[in-house]
Formats: C-alpha cells, structure tokens, sequence
C-alpha cells in the first residue's frame, strides 16, 4: 500500500478528531470541553475535505464553531464550576458510559467493516460538479427528508419561546417583586 | 505566476492596505497624517510588559489572538484581487469564508475567557449574542448573490458583474451584508465585545504588550477581509476601467474600510438588546425578501 500525502492527511486529522474527543472528558473547564469538542468536530470537517468532499467539510467546519460556542455558553450557565477550578467530579454512572461506549464502538466498527459500500471511486467528480448534483438533489428525491427536519426544528424552536416567555397575566402572585 | 509568488503577493498586498487602514485610523482620531505612527505603536506594544493575569486559562489567553490572526488571514486565501491574483479558488469559496469567519467568535470566546477577568469575560460572551444577531445577515446576503452568479467560486461572483455591479442590483443585500460585516469587525457602533467606556476595553482589557499587538494585527486584518469580501460580493472587485485590477481592488478596499471605520464617529454605541431586536425582526425579514426579489430577477432579467 503506498502512503499517499492524502493518506498521511487523513490520519493526522483522524487522530486528531479522536484526541480532542478525548480531551473533552479529561478536563474540569466547561469551556475547554466545549471548544475541544469543536475542535474535534472541526478535525473531522478537515477530514471531508482531504477526501475531496469539499462541500460538505466547509459546512461542517462552519456550522460547528457557532453551535459549540452556544453550547459553551449554556454550560457555563447551568454548570456550578464552569471554570473547573475547584475539580468538582461530574461523571456519574461509570459502568453503565464504559459499557455503552464499548457497545456502540463494536457495533459503528462493525458497520464500516460488514456493510457492503458499493464500488469504491478512486477519482472524485471536480468539486464544482458535486455542489451542483448536490444542488439538484436537495431540490428533487430529499426535499421531502430535508423539509420535515426543518420543520420539525422550527416546531422545536417555536416549543421552546413558548416555554420560556412569561405569559402576560400574571398567574404567580405570590412572587412579587420587593418594592 | 507560481503558486508561491502568489501568496506572497497577496500577503505583501494585504500589509499594505492594512497598514493604510490603520494609518487612517490614526488620521481619524488625531486629525493628522503620520506615515510613521503605526511603526511607532508596533515599537510601543513589544517593548511594553506583556502581562499574564493570575490564574488565567493560559492556552486560551494565548491562542485567542492568535486563532483571530489566522482566521482573518485563512479568510484572505479566497479573496480574488485580480483574476490571478487568488491563493486557492475554491469551488465552494463564498461558504468557505463564511465558514472560517465563524471562528472569529470562537477567537474571541477564548480571548474572553482567558484572563480570567470580568471584563473580558463579558465582552467576549457579548460578542456571542451578537453573532446571533449579525450571522443571519451575512449567510443570506450571500446566498442571493451566488444565486446570481449561479457559482460559489469568488471569481465568478466577480464576473457575475461585469454588466451590473451587485450592489445596484441588490442594494438591500449590500446594506445588510455592509452592516453585519461591520457587527463582524466589532468597529463602532457594534464595538460591544471591546468597548472602551462602559466595558474598560472588554476583550482588550486584559491584554497588553506583544498580545495586545497581536489582538489588533488580528483585527485590523479582520477588516481587511470583510472589507475585501464586500468588495467582492457586491462592489465589482476587480473591475473597473483604465486602471489595472488590483489597483481597483486596493482602492475599492481602502475606500470601503474608510467609510467601516467613519460610520462609529457618528452614532452612539447599539445596544446589545436592540441590535438583537434589529437583525431578526428588521434584517432577517429584508433579507428573506432579498433572497426572494434577486430570485425573480435573476429567472426575469438573466
């Protein structure tokens, strides 16, 4: 097997993506731990791209920095030490996480090795060419799959603002504001 | 051209508009020309103390201007300054700017919770909320304007605009896209994440000496490239006549980071809360209908 520079590529962001995952658990920072696993996930964008899915690498390296920040964000709120400072163990149920992670490794190896891929392209399409049947695909056979996830997110979305507005009369008399 | 000569080119273009912008900067504040006041702050800022606050978060105190320098320079890599003149013409070139200019956030995130300073830590979750409010109005402006050029390569955003410039055909794409870029560049009046009054400099409070040189080099590349990509996008990048095309490039640049930096003279700072209130009930509607009115057009008039 020749090591090819795709190769080399393709296992440095690899390992990459795995170790950050990891420093995601090692560390007592709310904050750190988001942004390793946005870097993480940013390692598996630079993934797709070194195997020439270049649209689908810029989407993810793009839309994983905002989210990740958001999430940074709600971690600090409702953590009690977001700062780690204090070492404040926050893992629970230890068997349980290792035994479902040894699980769900098994069975994601035992997809990628046992499933039956189809014949494999050694030469991509030009990127130009994937966007635009990209293009046509989204707007033709997935439109469907495609707009009932953004539906079904709006919905999410509109539950949520529901939630958390105040309703106008007010309900809870007891809690009145000192004045 | 090679390859590396072209890097380099651009590299070297970039300082030297960079440094024209600040050296308007200099001209805006004291009201005198001083080719040599930049030369002079970089000199001020290494040889002053760099500090390091007790019990900062250090690997984020130090790669958070550092992540703003780069990501303003990776953002450049797209940018055609004549048809040659482009690092790599990606196929997916308007997204990939997008998509790095993200980290701006994740830069300033990091800068914020750094030091370890209540400051700092305020201005950079500011700067979180208004990527709220400003991300929206960038991706949309930018989506009406591949559709015109039917392409997400930036040169043949370019081109797209060779019998009309993008910013008469969709005027209110430009507004927004002009507005959100200066939210992105936190220049006046969105400069919340480092405001000097109310938050003692926010993000750059904490920072001093070669760090802080670093935090401004990364912002004032900043502007430079969204000045550029509001060249690109919407004022005809290269084109224009008689003159060579980067010179056009160059002028249109310095003229739109100029007009970025004069606006925050004018007006008081926004509020975080109404800026918020803007983009999405005003901004995001307009652009929407933006998206909408550029389609008809480009199935009426191609």
């Amino acid at each position: 097997m020749i090591i090819s520079a795709q190769l080399i590529f393709i296992t440095f962001f690899g390992l990459a993506a795995v170790w950050f995952g990891i420093v995601v658990f090692r560390t007592y920072s709310m904050v750190r731990s988001a942004i390793a696993l946005l870097f993480s996930q940013t390692a598996l964008g630079a993934l797709f791209l070194t195997l020439q899915a270049e649209f689908l690498g810029v989407l993810q390296i793009m839309m994983m920095a905002t989210e990740m920040s958001v999430m940074a964000i709600f971690m600090v709120m409702f953590m009690m030490d977001p700062g780690g400072l204090g070492k404040m163990d926050m893992t629970h149920q230890k068997r349980l996480s290792i035994i479902a992670g040894i699980v769900t490794f098994i069975a994601a190896v035992a997809v990628a090795v046992y499933i039956d891929w189809g014949p494999i392209t050694t030469v991509n399409d030009a990127p130009t060419i994937q966007i635009k049947a990209l293009g046509i695909e989204l707007l033709g056979r997935s439109m469907l799959v495609f707009e009932t996830a953004g539906i079904t997110i709006l919905t999410a979305m509109i539950a949520a603002i529901a939630v958390a507005i105040q309703p106008k009369g007010n309900i809870n008399n007891n809690h009145k504001e000192p004045k | 051209m090679s390859v590396l000569s072209i890097i380099l080119l651009i590299i070297f273009f970039s300082i030297v508009i960079s440094y024209v912008l600040v050296l308007i900067q200099h001209w805006q504040k004291y009201r005198k020309i001083q080719l040599s006041a930049p030369m002079y702050s970089i000199l001020a800022l290494l040889g002053r103390e760099s500090v390091v606050p007790r019990k900062a978060d250090r690997l984020f105190f130090e790669l958070g201007p550092a992540l703003l320098l780069i990501v303003a320079m990776l953002a450049i890599a797209v940018i055609p300054l004549s048809p040659e003149l482009v690092m790599i013409n990606l196929a997916t070139g308007a997204l990939f700017l997008n998509a790095i200019l993200a980290y701006v956030l994740v830069a300033l995130i990091m800068a914020g919770w750094g030091p370890n300073g209540g400051y700092a830590m305020v201005g950079g979750w500011r700067f979180l909320g208004q990527l709220v409010a400003y991300a929206m109005l960038i991706v949309m402006p930018i989506t009406a304007v591949a559709m015109r050029a039917e392409s997400l390569l930036t040169t043949n955003i370019v081109t797209s605009q060779v019998g009309m410039w993008n910013i008469f055909y969709q005027p209110v794409g430009f507004v927004l896209f002009y507005f959100a870029s200066m939210a992105m560049a936190f220049l006046p009046p969105f400069d919340l994440a480092n405001a000097s009054g109310e938050l003692a400099g926010g993000l750059e409070s904490e920072y001093s000496g070669v760090r802080l040189l670093i935090f401004r080099l990364g912002h004032i590349l900043l502007v430079f490239t969204l000045a550029a990509a509001t060249v690109t996008f919407y004022l005809g990048g290269w084109l224009g006549p008689y003159l060579p095309a980067w010179l056009w490039s160059a002028i249109k640049i310095v003229l739109v980071a100029a007009s970025m930096f004069s606006i925050g003279h004018f007006v008081p700072r926004i509020r975080e809360a109404q800026m918020m209130s803007w983009c999405w009930k005003i901004g995001i509607p307009l652009a929407l209908f933006n998206i909408f009115l550029v389609g008809v057009m480009v199935v009426v008039f191609p």
